[in-house]
């Protein structure tokens, strides 16, 4: 199935509808463990993690096209990387906020040095700004399209190692379920968490996709009416 | 293969001969150098605490090694483009860039070392061990910032590799301040070669993905 076959369907994003709803007012009811420090900051849960799993799939979904625009340079691809990137960094955005306010409840503060993962999250995301900072400072489409592939691909590459072997060498986190902090490891993620988990991973990737396929989509319509002129 | 080596070697040379024969590229940089190291050893007043040590050498080293590595590909680019894509492959061009700026940029953090050690005092314990982190670094170092020249010599913009190489290089950046840090403290041999292969690795990671996708930033 091609991307453009998959995002004009329909019956995806109304899954996604309901499952935004149901996550966004039984996440705010549903009874959850009492755990010690996070106690009601855990609902957070169905929140700024699904976000990541948004932007991470969105990334990838950049990494694919880019590769496939080096492969095949066309337009058509670049549009979709350039999209999608532009969806994700919003939703690290969105996560940067998330994780910040729950932050400041339960470590006492916006930004924790110590912590790997923050610091690597920012980091990807000052990637990614430089990704669209690289794009605007080309004039030529083709060659945009070129280096910001080439660009990216690197780019996720070092993010991945970033996020997989320095926390490794370096030992310690503090985010929950991490060195013998409280939190939601296979352990302790009990059912109820469970059952609004899952929906809202899919909720929120699901509007990460629905919101890129939009752009790309204007932007599709967008040149066909400048080659009309 | 062995033609191939071959190539390699003597655009390598070339590289070498050039900057010989244009010594004020080379003198302005080691200027540039001193002269940071020396502002840096007035603004502290001669005493220097390790952490502080250690983050500005790494400052000084970023800077120098943006600003010699980024002008690798001014000329290959703009003037030369169509003599040089005649002659050799990219892969042998992109080769042999790598081998002469890890060279470079090695030599370079060699005098920022030596001159820190001289302002400062002797601050790093275990010094062979440092000299590999160091020569290690500077691949890293190297192999991003070559690639991403590539870049801003297209765009005639040297200003963009900052903002394009800054947030990649904080994963090599954090690893090096490590090992600085571990090079300077008690710590047993097999913590010592964990991270010195995890150096290794990103090492590694860099070349190969330059290799790979230089072809397409070079191609027209």
């Amino acid at each position: 199935m091609t991307y453009e076959k998959f995002t004009t369907q329909i019956w995806w994003k109304a899954i996604t509808i309901v499952l935004l709803f149901y996550t966004c007012i039984y996440g705010f009811i549903v009874k959850v463990p009492d755990l010690p420090i996070l106690e009601q900051s855990i609902r957070n849960l169905f929140f700024h993690v699904p976000m990541w799993f948004a932007m991470m799939l969105l990334m990838m979904i950049n990494l694919f096209f880019s590769i496939k625009y080096l492969s095949s340079n066309s337009q058509r691809n670049d549009v979709i990387a350039e999209k999608s990137a532009l969806i994700g960094l919003l939703f690290g955005f969105l996560g940067l906020a998330t994780g910040s306010v729950w932050a400041k409840v339960t470590w006492g503060a916006w930004w924790v040095f110590a912590e790997v993962k923050l610091n690597a999250t920012a980091a990807a995301v000052l990637v990614y700004c430089a990704y669209f900072i690289l794009r605007s400072s080309f004039s030529d489409s083709e060659m945009k399209a070129k280096f910001s592939g080439v660009y990216s691909i690197f780019a996720f590459v070092m993010f991945m190692v970033f996020i997989n072997i320095i926390p490794r060498v370096s030992g310690s986190s503090l985010h929950p379920g991490n060195g013998g902090n409280p939190g939601f490891n296979s352990y302790d993620l009990d059912n109820n968490l469970r059952k609004v988990f899952y929906p809202a991973v899919i909720a929120w990737i699901g509007l990460g996709l629905w919101l890129s396929s939009l752009l790309v989509r204007i932007q599709f319509v967008k040149r066909k009416l400048d080659s009309i002129d | 293969m062995l033609e191939q080596a071959n190539r390699v070697k003597y655009l390598i040379l070339k590289e070498a001969y050039l900057e010989w024969r244009n010594k004020s590229v080379l003198a302005s940089m080691l200027l540039y150098v001193i002269g940071a190291t020396f502002i840096v050893y007035y603004a502290f007043e001669g005493r220097i605490e390790f952490q502080s040590w250690t983050a500005i050498f790494w400052v000084i080293v970023l800077f120098s090694v943006i600003n010699i590595v980024g002008k690798t590909f001014e000329k290959e680019v703009n003037q030369q483009y169509y003599y040089i894509r005649g002659l050799v492959s990219p892969i042998e061009l992109i080769l042999s860039k790598l081998f002469y700026n890890a060279f470079l940029v090695f030599f370079f953090e060699l005098i920022v070392y030596v001159e820190m050690t001289i302002f400062f005092g002797i601050q790093i314990q275990d010094s062979s061990y440092f000299l590999l982190v160091l020569f290690l670094g500077g691949i890293g170092f190297s192999n991003l910032f070559t690639l991403f020249s590539t870049i801003t010599a297209r765009l005639n913009n040297i200003v963009v590799l900052p903002v394009l190489g800054f947030p990649i290089i904080l994963p090599l950046l954090i690893l090096v301040l490590r090992l600085t840090n571990i090079s300077n403290i008690e710590v047993d041999f097999d913590e010592k070669m964990i991270n010195i292969g995890a150096m290794l690795l990103l090492d590694t990671i860099t070349f190969i993905l330059s290799i790979i996708l230089f072809p397409y930033l070079w191609s027209e």
